[in-house]
């Protein structure tokens, strides 16, 4: 029954693609899918915000967005659609790897230079690489394809997706990565010291914002003086963070942390000068200091994420949930925060009308370890787990084939 | 009738309110019945010191009025110096990250980027009664960069600072050319392959730095249109016009005539630091007025790095100094066996410094050299309340430091 269906879901697949191509090009898009599910959440609060959930409901798909959430489903589109039935559990938005450089640290390190900042990360993404399918089975349906940590400069990231066969660029140019840890200071090329690497950034960014005439690297400094790009800094130390915290002090922008072990020491600077932070997995060995300090973030008001591998961040959500953390802050953390911290709000980490269809589905509560996943769709594709064929919410339509 | 009652009332609270403030603001305690060694002046028995706002209030004998509502502590039987400074401190154990080694020459680099507040060695050095420390960057440059004077407690470094760029380092000997390779041939597949490898090499990246700086001074003073020199040759402008305090590292005899002649040719005058063998060199340093950081007077021999420059410490060497009339300070430097800097103090006063000379040398000597003896190195009224109340005089082996206190605040741990 299963092949049968998909074989029929392939030709009217094509048959739409025909249509598109030559026989009627404005009239038909891919079919709509209306997934239901007795509990979806629209989007996990931040801050002071609650969730958006919604009971015994459904989401309208069509090319790969969210066209219309709930009640908002015309009648006539809802009977036009394909229906998926997710019964008992529950749909939330998919979650954000803030930044990763997804295995191919070799291709987003320029190693000649320390300063790169406007080598593009987008460029050097390979829609076929095997990584990406690790993603989806780890409920990750977005990710910022960062730099790598090993330049101070390291470039433009990229906001990124998994897809059925190859991945894709969904935003080529989203921030902009800096670091300042170790990785950064290598012996065989400038700089090799934390010293160095902070002239280095003082001096391009004081020659960006008083030159008359900069080359394409300074300008990018310049958007992040603007703040037109976030600027991403790996910093993990004391000194690396008081380093990057001064940094974007002197220059006026309001930058996020990847790392940030020490974060405890600068809380109140983080707090006071709305830096968000990127965290580290966490280790269920790890000292209970550390374990704590996404609560300790969330209590100072500072947004977080996790990075790391993929099947890490959900983990490392429910071991903060574990030492103190707040289930709420713990799921946007998983979702909403990492996709503003990228700047991409608008497009991923909620299931808000315009959004990516990005969602996973869980039989349980997500931080739950226990609970069963049951799926993840990104851009309205089914790349993980079951899509059960729902009851037809009108007899005019047919479940499989076209209008 | 009712009005002036209200006025009475408000004006009574208004003066309670501003007396509360005041109070919390500047809590005043006295230290009476101790035995000061003020630094720089003779000691003061049965002494009282008032403390308040992080500053000395008053300082004397029995005499000194213990103001109203002062907190009292009685330090019957022990004694109070200034909190020691120590004028070559080695912050983190972190080797990499005290010297750029991209150049040879960065004399724009500033080691304050590098502190971490919470670093174990400045609470090792707190709780042996180093309120203030002088730090600089390694020694593998020629030319490392700027030096900072910072408080040893406080929760950032912009907090900590006396003053950010007190001095620039030189560094003379075979420690800078050391890991650097000549091309023989073969692959070229580091960026260690460079100039100098040689104790020659060494200095002439030093006068050619100072050249690039006399050259762009004539400069500016010149031609106002040029391209503004570089960071690192302003720098070293700084130190030509006398505006930088240049600390030339040297230990063996031949580098110390070295970090003399360069001075000398250039015209800047240069503090000599470590400075192992100067007891050689005394005359000259007598003639040329320098003033010597002494590392770690009490150690034998030198390990590390540093080994291989040749020298070859004296425990006389502090002697040999005070008879000259050199002006010198005592130091923890760069040798990996320097001890706590109040036992190095020790040790000198035991090879025949005397006691005053011997605690001057890490109080009021060093705040003098760096320029900040109107705030540390001494105790008298309006300095910084940065002291250190000790079980015994603290040349005596059996003192430890009861109790340290920077701006007024006790921070050393109990024991």
């Amino acid at each position: 029954m299963q092949i049968l269906m998909k074989r029929r879901t392939t030709g009217a697949l094509l048959f739409t693609a025909l249509c598109t191509a030559h026989l009627c090009p404005t009239q038909l898009s891919a079919q709509d899918v209306l997934v239901q599910a007795s509990k979806i959440v629209v989007a996990y609060g931040e801050g002071s915000t609650a969730a958006t959930v919604l009971t015994d409901s459904a989401l309208l798909l069509r090319d790969g967005k969210i066209a219309f959430v709930g009640a908002d489903i015309p009648a006539e589109a809802r009977r036009a659609a394909r229906v998926v039935d997710y019964g008992k559990a529950t749909i939330s938005p998919g979650f954000v790897l803030a930044a990763t450089t997804l295995g191919r640290d070799a291709d987003l390190a320029e190693g000649a230079l320390a300063f790169t900042p406007d080598l593009r990360a987008a460029e050097a993404f390979d829609p076929w690489q095997k990584e990406l399918a690790q993603l989806a089975t780890a409920g990750v349906t977005s990710f910022g394809l960062a730099p790598s940590p090993r330049n101070v400069a390291g470039g433009i990231g990229a906001l990124a997706k998994a897809g059925k066969k190859q991945g894709r660029i969904e935003t080529a140019e989203a921030f902009v990565g800096f670091s300042l840890t170790r990785a950064a200071r290598s012996q065989e090329r400038m700089p090799t010291s934390l010293m160095g690497a902070l002239e280095m950034l003082r001096d391009s960014f004081k020659t960006a914002r008083v030159g008359v005439q900069v080359g394409p690297d300074l300008a990018v400094l310049r958007q992040v003086m603007s703040g037109q790009r976030r600027a991403l800094i790996h910093a993990d130390t004391f000194a690396e963070l008081n380093g990057a915290l001064d940094l974007a002090k002197n220059f006026n922008f309001a930058p996020v942390i990847i790392g940030a072990r020490d974060a405890d020491k600068v809380m109140a600077k983080l707090a006071e000068r709305g830096v968000g932070v990127v965290l580290a997995p966490l280790n269920p060995k790890a000292r209970i200091a550390d374990l704590e300090l996404p609560k300790k973030l969330a209590k100072a008001g500072v947004p977080f994420c996790f990075a790391g591998r993929p099947d890490q961040l959900r983990f490392s959500a429910a071991l903060a949930v574990r030492y103190g953390l707040d289930r709420n802050v713990a799921n946007a953390a998983l979702t909403r925060t990492p996709a503003n911290l990228i700047g991409a709000l608008t497009t991923v980490g909620s299931l808000r009308q315009g959004c990516g269809a990005d969602f996973v589905v869980f039989e349980g509560d997500l931080l739950d370890l226990g609970s069963r996943h049951v799926a993840t769709w990104v851009d309205g594709e089914n790349l993980h787990g079951e899509s059960p064929a729902g009851a037809k919410t009108s007899q005019t339509t047919n479940s499989a084939g076209g209008r | 009738m009712t009005r002036p009652i209200v006025q009475v009332l408000l004006q009574a609270s208004v003066t309670l309110l501003l007396t509360a403030l005041a109070t919390a603001q500047q809590e005043v305690t006295a230290y009476t019945n101790a035995h000061i060694l003020p630094g720089g002046k003779p000691t003061i028995s049965n002494a009282t010191m008032v403390v308040s706002g992080g500053k000395i209030l008053a300082l004397g004998g029995a005499d000194v009025k213990v103001p109203d509502g002062a907190k009292v502590i009685d330090c019957k039987g022990m004694t109070i110096t200034p909190g020691l400074i120590d004028a070559s401190f080695q912050s983190s154990n972190n080797q990499q990250d005290l010297n750029e080694q991209s150049e040879e020459v960065t004399p724009h680099l500033r080691i304050l980027d590098n502190i971490d507040p919470e670093d174990p060695l400045f609470r090792r050095a707190r709780n042996n009664g180093v309120t203030a420390v002088h730090i600089m960057p390694g020694t593998r440059n020629v030319i490392g960069g700027l030096g900072c004077v910072i408080k040893t407690y406080g929760s950032d470094p912009k907090s900590m600072v006396i003053k950010a760029d007190a001095s620039m380092r030189i560094v003379m000997g075979a420690e800078p050319s050391n890991g650097n390779r000549a091309i023989r041939g073969g692959r070229v597949n580091s960026m260690y392959y460079r100039r100098p490898t040689s104790r020659m090499g060494v200095i002439w990246s030093v006068r050619r730095a100072f050249y690039d700086a006399k050259e762009a001074l004539t400069k500016t003073q010149g031609a106002p249109g040029d391209a503004p020199p570089s960071p690192g040759t302003q720098i070293m402008m700084q130190v030509l016009q006398g505006k930088l305090t240049a600390v030339t590292t040297a230990r063996s005899e031949q580098d110390l005539r070295t970090a003399l002649r360069i001075a000398e040719e250039f015209g800047y005058e240069t503090v000599i630091d470590e400075a192992q063998d100067a007891y050689m060199v005394a005359d000259e340093l007598a003639k040329k007025n320098a003033v010597v950081m002494l590392g770690a007077p009490s150690a034998e021999t030198i390990s590390g790095s540093a080994a291989q420059d040749g020298s070859a410490p004296r425990s006389g060497t502090v002697a040999v100094l005070a008879s000259k009339g050199i002006r010198f300070v005592i130091t923890t430097g760069t040798n990996p066996s320097a001890l706590p800097l109040i036992r190095e103090a020790m040790f000198a006063h035991r090879f025949g410094l005397g006691p005053q000379l011997a605690l001057d040398a890490i109080t009021i000597e060093p705040a003098k050299l760096l320029g900040l003896d109107d705030r540390i190195g001494s105790l008298a009224t309006g300095k910084d309340a940065d002291f250190v109340i000790w079980s015994h005089n603290p040349l005596d082996p059996a003192a430890v430091a009861v109790s340290v206190h920077i701006n007024g605040m006790s921070v050393s741990q109990p024991r």
